[in-house]
């Protein structure tokens, strides 16, 4: 079958790729655009590894086909921040210790950024069902909650 | 080894809460897996699987898949002259020869310059079965007649055991003639049992089963491997050990292992599931064949089929006590369901039955039996989770039916150091009485009553412990440290570093040359650059390469102190590292820089040798490491749905080296052992197939389900760990099991022994018991 071209906005550029008509937009963000901050986990949506931004809100990328994303904004972990240049909650992450094995990660961080900027003052349930469709299976979860709260704290500190 | 420094002052070393170097990198997604990496001209590997856990190949026609355009290489057990019919190991079983003995067991494997393509051309390959009488339970499995699962019998493959640095002394039994899928069974024996029970006057017996589970690491097994043209293989891999690896391959593809290269790429995850070589085989035997790199990931729905699980454990439990609270007798057995092929650590299960608590009189045993599933391997702390699960569970009962404080009754019978084992080797230094104490200390179980009275119509509360440990395991490993032209340290070793072990080891080179941290950078080495290094498993990276970190920073140490000492024209004994700078006690200004040192060891024309400490370290003493956990849970006894409040971690680390990274061991080890106690198992019919591949139905817990896990360190310095530190990785999976079950039984009278206790379960119990 003949490839595609898929047109669309990948971390404030934008982008044309070939695709194959089959493709979901993780293969195409990992295997045609060369970001592999998104991870593959399960390839069926239940575990949040391949989380990234349609349009400024949370997707498990392995679920939707890569041409669903024509014409729309897409943001990965890698333009979130970068080394260097982090993003509050991923600063927040590295000083609380959070990352292990680090494979859950770049999920848990789109998930945690689309909420604080739906929810900039989430409470602790808030927090807890908001990141749930990431599984982590290193950390418990708990320094997870503790950098998010902090950096949700700390943007309310900053805005009043 | 010993366990005093002295340092000529304080640097940033040990102990410190730093997070780890690489965070930065891991937190961007800039860190590289296996999956991340795709060189020129690589190929994409499938496998195809049987449907069938027991079924005898009758013919496999590939032609159609190997006509496909973009596939590469279709590969069957015929065009692999390296496999053996009688696969020692699972490694050695890389594609099902005549017969599958488990559903999931690959048969096929194709390359193509898409996984699309590689996929069609499974679909293309056409296998006939002809299909078996299955073993699928083990008890069944156990009696003569079963199904056999091995061809002619099986060996006990018990390297496992050896690598988690287990029980040894325990007696192996012979087999009884035709129970043909009894793999290993030991016994251990003490006193008089009949006599103990008859003259207790409460003896409990009851049966515990925890499922098989998957160690559910996020990230699936994967590897890349390429050759070169002069027949030297490269293999990136996510692995737990790059030797290990390198070893296992090297036998099965008998190959030189200086033929291999193992990269240990970034690790998902692994917690014993990544020990033992899996789809390394069958990928370097696809590169081979296609001449050009091949990367293979296995998918979720792969991972939980045929993946390398936790086995089932089955344990009853006989104990009997006197109304004083006197044991007088345990007797029970164990059965591991290994799957289908050895490997199950049997030991530990009898070492804690038998003698975590000081039983007169003992008579345990322990089976492993295969059946028709996949073949297991580690789970964190193998066996111990489910061991403590039946032992604590028993405990807390037989206190309960004498009246007693459940705390003092545990602490009363508690082994102690210099102790006998049910193996006859002593008990070592340990902290568990320290780390129980400490618990029961804890406002929340001074508390439990009032919890238990504010229960609001239609709830039940309660609030259980529990108290696990881990023997610690134990590997020969190595380091080196350098002293860079700059003055910087430079440590290198083999050891995969998943959890943030490598910071911690870069602390105690820190604290051990006399240098702040940010001074020294530590390389993970691939499996020709790097020293000989154990793996990261057994908690024992921060136990054994830290001492050989640690005694290669002394050496280097040494030898800087030794160069400075000839320049200075004064005695080693006068000098001390201060500031970067080796200077003469009490004369501030004669010194010289440890930049000076170290451009001298590298300088065209120079006499001065340069400084490389090194340490290649074997090991005798574990020191086993305890954990004790409290749950504080309430209950709706119509769903018998259990909410988690408040949950506790007391663990013994013996001295936190990193105390940051050491909370995020416990709180994800008591989430793990969390998991087990409540949601996880992998459930098959009886076919033997799984009933549940997914992420959906394999429920594990996620942020919505849990409490924040508050943890209490307790440092009781171990006598030959670095600066006193214990292994820290396995205790936190003990506990939480029995923890539970315990508040359960204090929330509502009624006591559960099937993991994982499931709202149906609890349900159906409170219900069947009013
Ligand atoms: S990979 Fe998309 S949800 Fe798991
Ligand atoms: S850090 Fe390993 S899965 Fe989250």
């Amino acid at each position: 079958m003949a490839k595609l071209v898929l047109n669309c906005t990948v971390n404030g550029e934008p982008a044309e790729v070939l695709v194959q008509p089959w493709d979901t937009l993780l293969d195409a963000l990992r295997e045609r655009m060369g970001l592999t901050g998104p991870k593959e986990g399960c390839g069926t949506g239940d575990c949040g590894a391949c989380t990234v931004h349609l349009d400024g809100k949370p997707i498990a990328s392995c679920l939707l086909l890569a041409m669903q994303a024509r014409g729309h904004v897409v943001l990965t972990i890698e333009g979130l921040g970068r080394p260097g240049a982090l993003h509050p909650l991923q600063d927040a992450f590295v000083r609380h210790g959070v990352p292990q094995c680090g494979f859950c990660i770049p999920g848990v961080l789109m998930a945690a950024a689309a909420l604080l900027t739906e929810n900039p003052h989430p409470t602790e349930e808030e927090i807890r069902y908001g990141i749930a469709g990431s599984l982590c299976r290193c950390t418990g979860y708990t320094k997870m909650l503790a950098a998010i709260t902090e950096t949700a704290g700390a943007a309310a500190g900053r805005r009043s | 080894m010993s366990t005093v420094m002295k340092t000529t002052r304080d640097v940033k070393g040990i102990g410190l809460s730093i997070p780890r170097p690489d965070g930065p990198e891991k937190v961007t997604g800039q860190v590289q897996y296996v999956a991340d990496l795709s060189p020129r001209g690589l190929l994409h590997a499938k496998l195809l699987r049987s449907p069938h856990a027991h079924a005898r190949i009758l013919r496999i026609d590939v032609s159609r898949a190997r006509a496909l355009p973009g596939v590469r290489a279709v590969l069957t057990a015929a065009d692999i002259p390296e496999l053996k019919r009688k696969a020692p190991t699972r490694a050695h079983a890389v594609l099902a020869i005549d017969r599958v003995v488990f559903a999931g067991q690959p048969v096929a494997a194709v390359a193509a310059d898409e996984p699309a393509i590689a996929e069609e051309a499974l679909d293309l390959i056409d296998v006939q079965y002809e299909v078996l009488p299955v073993s699928a339970d083990p008890l069944e499995a156990m009696k003569p007649g079963a199904p056999p699962v091995a061809d002619a019998g099986t060996e006990a493959d018990t390297s496992e055991a050896q690598a988690h640095g287990s029980v040894a002394g325990v007696t192996t039994e012979a087999k009884p003639a035709k129970a043909v899928n009894i793999s290993q069974q030991a016994r251990i024996q003490r006193g008089d049992v009949a006599k103990g029970f008859a003259e207790s006057d409460v003896v409990i017996e009851k049966t515990y089963r925890v499922p098989m589970v998957h160690q559910g690491y996020l990230e699936p097994h994967a590897v890349l491997a390429q050759w070169d043209t002069t027949g030297f293989l490269t293999l990136w891999s996510s692995t737990q050990g790059s030797f290990n690896t390198r070893s296992e391959v090297a036998d099965v593809l008998e190959l030189s292992e200086n033929r291999i290269k193992v990269i240990p790429m970034e690790c998902g995850g692994g917690f014993g599931g990544k020990i033992r070589a899996l789809c390394e085989p069958i990928t370097a035997i696809l590169a081979r064949a296609t001449g050009r790199p091949v990367r293979y990931v296995m998918t979720r729905r792969e991972e939980l089929e045929a993946g390398m699980p936790a086995p089932q454990v089955i344990i009853r439990l006989k104990t009997g006590v006197k109304r004083d609270g006197t044991l007088m007798a345990i007797e029970g057995e164990a059965v591991l369901e290994s799957g289908a092929f050895s490997g199950a650590v049997l030991a530990v299960s009898g070492v804690f039955l038998a003698s975590l608590y000081l039983w007169p009189s003992f008579d345990v045993k322990g089976f492993e039996v295969l059946t028709h599933k996949p073949s297991i391997a580690a789970y964190r702390a193998p066996v111990a989770p489910q061991t403590i699960f039946a032992i604590d569970s028993q405990m807390e009962q037989l206190a309960k039916a004498i009246g007693v404080d459940p705390v003092e009754f545990r602490l009363r019978h508690l082994q102690r150091e210099g102790d006998k084992m049910a193996n006859g080797q002593p008990w070592l230094s340990n902290g568990g009485a320290e780390v129980l104490t400490r618990l029961a200390e804890h406002p929340l179980w001074k508390k439990r009553a009032e919890w238990k009275a504010s229960s609001p119509k239609g709830r039940l509360r309660g609030t259980g412990l529990s108290l696990g440990g881990w023997l610690g395991g134990l590997q020969p490993t190595g380091a080196t440290v350098r002293l860079n032209p700059d003055g910087s340290v430079q440590v290198l070793t083999g050891q995969v570093d998943i959890a943030g072990t490598n910071i911690a080891l870069a602390q105690i080179a820190a604290t051990a040359y006399g240098i702040d941290v940010d001074k020294v950078r530590i390389t993970t080495g691939d499996t020709d650059v790097a020293p000989m290094t154990g793996l990261s498993a057994g908690s024992k990276t921060i136990y054994t390469v830290g001492v050989a970190v640690m005694e290669a920073a002394k050496d280097a140490r040494n030898q800087t102190l030794e160069i400075a000492a000839k320049e200075l024209e004064a005695s080693v004994h006068d000098l001390e590292i201060d500031n970067e700078k080796v200077v003469v006690r009490g004369v501030p200004d004669k010194g010289i820089t440890l930049a000076q040192i170290g451009k001298k060891g590298n300088l065209y024309m120079s006499k001065v040798q340069p400084v490389l400490g090194v340490s290649h370290p074997a090991f005798s003493q574990q020191a086993p490491a305890f954990c004790a956990q409290l749950a504080k849970i309430e209950i709706d006894p119509e769903t018998g749905e259990v909410t988690l409040h408040d949950f506790v971690v007391v663990q013994d680390v013996g001295k936190a080296i990193n105390p940051l990274a050491i909370e995020g061991q416990m709180q994800g080890g008591a989430v793990q052992s969390l998991g087990m106690a409540l949601t996880e198992a992998l459930v098959y019919d009886d076919k033997a197939r799984l009933t549940n591949p997914s992420l959906l139905d394999y429920r594990k817990l996620t942020s919505a389900d849990l409490p924040n896990i508050e943890t209490i360190i307790v440092e009781k310095p171990s006598p030959h760990g670095p600066f006193g530190a214990r292994g820290v990785g396995e205790p936190p999976i003990v506990p939480a099991p029995a923890a539970i079950a315990n508040a359960i039984e204090d929330a509502t009278g009624v006591r559960l022994t099937e993991l994982p206790l499931t709202s149906e379960r609890i349900a159906l119990a409170i219900a069947s018991a009013t």
